[in-house]
């Protein structure tokens, strides 16, 4: 390790001169680079493109040794993680169950007020091609680009929740800043009680939560969804839940582990969504039954007016003009909610 | 004749490899695959030969030849530009300061002066991403890589000795 075993060159470099100008080079760059961020984006986009296939390549062995070394200090704890996820999949039944009933309140409901259902959001499925976890940079590079429909700004979820977002994106792959990221800064909703905030990464391993409101509390094992403003990501995207930070605030800990994804969806927001099937009156527990509709209720009296005067249903006229189809029924043919209610 | 321009192509050879190794260790710190479960960041391995040969063939890595390394580092990281040519000329103004001092180190000694280069360059990045960002960073995922730069360089400066051996050195005329 010695330096001795070699003559060494007694000439200094005399470079002085070029160090300063350098720096000021340098410094010039940081403060270019700070005004126009995109410097060298489009380069490094190029780069990747080009790169692609042999990282994909290299991936592909060297994928199993990653998984393998980033497991090691899971193995200790497999008997204990086994008997949690047990007792965690006893539960998420219990919750399923839960699901799929109020799932088909949800339903009738919506039939009810002829209201228009959720759009289920467009993505694109890619595979995660690279990572890279420099100590200022958590990123994650995609096999899908400009060419699948992917733009800078899209949201990233995998199977768990919400990963990140492209920030830059190339032909034919495309860049993720993980929310873990010093970057990545993203409006969300904490629930129960719609609280707003700012989600915001510092390279550590759970993003810290900035309140918009002083008057809140938050407590830990509430969780954190994105809230969809801005309209830069969709509403609705599970993220985490809060964790206490015990150096004081509260912090997230994510669903998604991007360090074991593999496939995940680029979710396309601004594209016109797909609208899922909308439900239709054999939907309602009566109909499926064989059952007839019940008969629609008596029109209650309004003060003022002779008793065999209808009035004018206001709801009929309230609704879209879509609400009028003949298909779809009217509110007033359809068995109350509360009777059904109780049998569920 | 014929063998006059054999020897200029074989310095010319000899004077790009310091160059080449750094561009070498970029492309492999930053290739975006690991094989230790993102468990530590990638050391500098550009910063590995830039060191070694600031002392011992300062001719051949130059400031010029430091800033491109740095440059060529933040370009492939993905970070802002203009960090690592910057912080890289920092650890190369320490080295080139104190390069008699670092020059005759051996042993563990060379270790501690290869650190405190790598100190310096870190330190300078984290500085840097600071006032950049206006924000203080975790200093952790930094002291992680400067830990796994160090530990590496003990088998990488074998290997740059050797190389400079038996291929930059032989060539050399003018010291």
């Amino acid at each position: 390790m010695a330096n001795g075993g070699w003559k060494i060159a007694r000439s200094r470099s005399g470079a002085q001169l070029p160090l300063a100008l350098l720096a000021a080079l340098a410094i010039a760059l940081i403060l270019i680079g700070k005004a126009q961020s995109n410097l060298f984006d489009r380069a490094r986009a190029n780069v990747t493109d080009w790169a692609a296939p042999a990282i994909q390549v290299v991936q592909t062995p060297l994928g199993g040794i990653d998984r393998w070394i980033g497991s090691i200090g899971e193995i200790f704890a497999v008997y204990k993680e086994n008997l949690k996820l047990k007792e965690e999949n006893a539960r998420l039944r219990q919750w399923q169950n839960a699901a799929v009933v109020l799932d088909t309140r949800v339903k009738r409901y919506q039939l009810l007020l002829h209201a228009v259902p959720d759009p289920s959001l467009s993505s694109v499925m890619a595979r995660v091609i690279g990572r890279s976890n420099r100590p200022f940079l958590q990123t994650m590079i995609l096999d899908a680009g400009k060419a699948q429909g992917v733009k800078p700004g899209q949201g990233v979820i995998d199977a768990r929740g919400m990963i990140g977002r492209i920030f830059l994106a190339g032909d034919h792959t495309a860049w993720v800043i993980l929310l873990t990221d010093l970057n990545s800064r993203i409006p969300v909703v904490i629930e129960p009680g719609n609280i707003q905030a700012i989600m915001a990464g510092d390279n550590s391993s759970a993003p810290q939560i900035d309140l918009l409101s002083q008057n809140v509390v938050l407590r830990p094992g509430m969780q954190v969804v994105s809230s969809g403003d801005g309209g830069l990501l969709p509403p609705g995207l599970a993220i985490g839940s809060v964790i206490a930070d015990p150096s004081g605030g509260s912090r997230v800990v994510l669903l998604a582990d991007p360090a074991s994804s593999e496939d995940v969806n680029i979710v396309d927001f601004k594209q016109k969504a797909e609208l899922p099937p909308s439900v239709s009156p054999s939907d309602l527990p009566a109909t499926a039954a064989g059952l007839p509709p019940a008969a629609p209720p008596p029109p209650l009296p309004i003060p003022g007016t002779a008793p065999g005067t209808a009035p004018a249903p206001a709801v009929t006229q309230a609704a879209p003009p879509s609400a009028a189809k003949p298909s779809v029924p009217k509110p007033d043919t359809v068995p109350a909610p509360a009777a059904d209610s109780g049998n569920e | 004749m014929e063998r006059m321009g054999s020897l200029m192509s074989g310095r010319i050879f000899s004077s790009t490899i310091p160059v080449l190794l750094g561009v070498l260790g970029a492309l492999i710190a930053n290739f975006p695959v690991s094989f230790l479960g993102n468990l530590v960041p990638p050391p500098l391995l550009s910063f590995m030969p830039l060191y070694f040969w600031a002392i011992v063939r300062p001719d051949l890595m130059t400031p010029f030849w430091a800033f491109m390394l740095g440059l060529l580092e933040d370009f492939l990281s993905g970070g802002p530009p203009g960090v690592w040519a910057a912080s890289y000329l920092a650890a190369y103004a320490f080295v080139d300061s104190q390069r008699d001092m670092l020059a005759g180190l051996s042993g563990v000694g060379a270790l501690v002066g290869f650190g405190v280069a790598a100190l310096t360059a870190c330190a300078s990045a984290y500085v840097i991403v600071d006032i950049y960002y206006w924000r203080l960073q975790p200093l952790a995922p930094s002291m992680a890589e400067l830990a796994i730069t160090v530990i590496e360089y003990i088998a990488a400066v074998f290997a740059l000795g050797a190389i400079h051996r038996r291929v930059v050195g032989p060539l050399r005329s003018d010291f």
